[in-house]
């Protein structure tokens, strides 16, 4: 499949001139300034930038646990707090975050026991955009049963950790399993804030595989947030480029590459110039700032 | 500011979070590590000389320290009275400590749910939780007689603070990025509750289980002490027997209390070595 999705009915993300502001007077820090932002259903885009341009506020704002102080922000059509109360986004922090009293598998089916009237509403708000597409958006299967978190641990390569306690496991293991419990929810639109970034580079490039397999499986709308450019150009269909003071979407970058990558493609010429591309633009984005 | 935000900071204004201790009885190897004489030997060695040190300031001093096998003896020849007695005050301190427990915990959980509550409550904790409790011992005598009630009241304010500023401490600790995660599934406060903070707290309960189950009989042996006219109980055992100088009741009795000190430690770490087995893999 190549990278031009129709963009058919509602998007499964949308933020119109969102501004977002911490704190106030002279020290007050413009986070977010204007930013528009569209990405529709199926899609894997990722957020680059020097850190500080906002890019965890993009994500916090999208993840329903921040509001804008101005602009719109619409997951599928609805503000994120609804989404959230229909259980539609799942959240991958930077650091795994799991429960350390429970096993791997508790951990990661954990999310089944919580907010169980999830399940109307969302049939509701997808069951709604997929009318309105009226064609194969490909969202919200029935919830998850615990053999399937099982054969998704296994598919993570998990299985024999499941009934591990997470200070068991090493640390891309712990970060596997908090993308499982993730993607357990079988989320419409996952977020991600550098889940990668505390990991040694062979463990990150076995965990970019897995991602992209669980993702071609599963075909949520993936927002990740990134400062490796290979990761990015790697793992995506579309690539944002942030500027920091005030944070902004600076470029909006499609990636054309086949997919699955393998790394054979990693080793092309053209692989090499999306990479050179977004450097560019950050290098361009960081002097425009300091002129 | 966001909800996250204000969590981070009414944890900062929490005061010192306790960190659960660490106790040797918790850690296999060392329960192995017995066996090696160079691990009992010196203590052996030290009961030895301090029972020697005893003996013979029991001989200079008499009116100091009753000689030891007439400590024995006492126990021995009336052990049904030290059992009885020790009962009384076993019950008092664990119907106490009950009462304090239920009272902590339910608090601690609503300062953790309701910012306003914690913001006039946990201040205040923090100050009486460094109070001598004991201290107003005779004035709950005065005021509920030479009854039980005193007693529990004693036992029960004595672990009630060190409770409620552990497990409020616990429960709001959980990390922000976990509470996150569940936040983006709409979690509500009572799932969240059962399923992320109380369990978090459970380390920091602990850590004030082992302060307060000793310290409910000090509580207990205080308040009988301080009721002149109790009849029942070791502290009126003890307060009893030095009036009439008999030490060697007396220090039968501390010498009980000891053991009930020890027993109610061991039942705590038996308890927590269960439920926190996860913290301990954790920690090694
Ligand atoms: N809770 C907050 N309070 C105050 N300032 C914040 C807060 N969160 C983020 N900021 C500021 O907003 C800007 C963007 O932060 P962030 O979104 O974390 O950037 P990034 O994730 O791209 O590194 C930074 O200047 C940061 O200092
Ligand atoms: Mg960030």
């Amino acid at each position: 499949m190549d990278g031009s999705v129709k963009v058919t009915g509602t998007p499964a993300l949308e933020l119109r001139s969102v501004h977002r502001v911490y704190g106030f007077g002279p020290s007050a820090t413009n986070a977010l300034d204007d930013v528009d932002l569209t990405v529709p259903s199926g899609r894997f885009v990722s957020l680059i930038g020097p850190s500080g341009c906002g890019k965890s506020t993009l994500l916090r704002l999208v993840a329903g646990l921040e509001r804008p102080d101005r602009g719109e922000v619409r997951v599928h059509g609805v503000p994120p707090a609804q989404a959230c109360a229909a259980k539609m986004i799942g959240l991958v922090p930077q650091s795994p975050a799991l429960l350390p009293w429970l096993s791997v598998l508790r951990n990661v089916t954990l999310p089944q026991k919580i907010n169980k009237g999830s399940g109307k509403r969302r049939e509701r708000i997808t069951g709604f955009a997929e009318h309105e597409s009226a064609q194969s958006a490909p969202a919200a299967p029935s919830a998850p049963t615990a053999p399937d978190m099982r054969e998704l641990l296994v598919k993570a390569g998990l299985g024999e950790a499941m009934h591990k306690l997470p200070a068991q496991i090493s640390g891309g293991m712990r970060q596997r399993a908090a993308i499982v419990r993730a993607f357990g929810l079988r989320p419409d639109v996952l977020v991600m804030d550098e889940p990668f970034s505390a990991l040694d580079e062979f463990t990150r490039e076995s965990l970019q595989d897995q991602l992209l397999d669980l993702w071609d499986e599963l075909k949520t709308t993936v927002l990740f947030v990134t400062h490796s450019v290979s990761e990015a150009v790697r793992l995506s269909d579309t690539v944002v480029v942030m500027a920091p003071h005030p944070g902004r979407i600076v470029d909006v970058i499609d990636v054309d590459l086949p997919r699955p990558r393998g790394d054979r493609l990693f080793g092309e010429r053209r692989f090499h110039e999306y990479e050179d591309l977004i450097r560019d633009r950050l290098r361009r984005a960081w002097h425009g700032e300091a002129a | 500011m966001t909800v996250t935000d204000e969590r981070a900071t009414m944890a900062a204004e929490n005061e010192q979070p306790v960190e659960p201790s660490r106790f040797s009885l918790r850690h296999p190897q060392s329960r192995v590590a017995w066996i090696r004489p160079s691990v009992w030997a010196p203590l052996l060695v030290m009961t030895v000389f301090l029972a020697v040190l005893w003996q013979w300031a029991a001989r200079e001093l008499p009116y100091l320290l009753p000689p030891l096998p007439k400590i024995g003896s006492s126990l021995t020849s009336q052990f049904g009275y030290y059992v009885d007695n020790a009962l009384v005050t076993v019950g008092e301190a664990a119907g106490g400590l009950a009462i304090g427990f239920v009272a902590a915990f339910v608090l601690a959980v609503l300062t953790s749910e309701l910012p306003f509550l914690r913001r006039a409550v946990m201040p205040i904790a923090v100050v009486l939780n460094v109070t001598p409790l004991v201290a107003i011992a005779p004035a709950l005598v005065v005021a509920f007689g030479f009854g039980p009630l005193p007693k529990l009241v004693i036992a029960g304010l004595i672990c009630f603070f060190p409770i409620l500023i552990n497990t409020a401490a616990g429960l709001g600790s959980v990390p922000r990025e976990v509470l996150q995660v569940y936040r983006t599934m709409d979690a509500g406060r009572f799932e969240l509750l059962w399923h992320v903070r109380i369990p978090n707290a459970l380390p920091f309960l602990f850590a004030a289980l082992r302060i307060v189950f000793p310290l409910s009989i000090v509580g207990a042996v205080v308040a009988e002490m301080s009721a002149s006219g109790s009849t029942h109980g070791l502290g009126t055992a003890i307060s009893t027997a030095s009036s009439m100088n008999q030490l060697p009741i007396v220090y039968a009795s501390i010498l009980v209390l000891a053991v009930m000190g020890v027993l109610l430690l061991l039942a705590v770490t038996l308890v927590e070595r269960r439920v926190l087995h996860w913290h301990d893999s954790a920690h090694n």
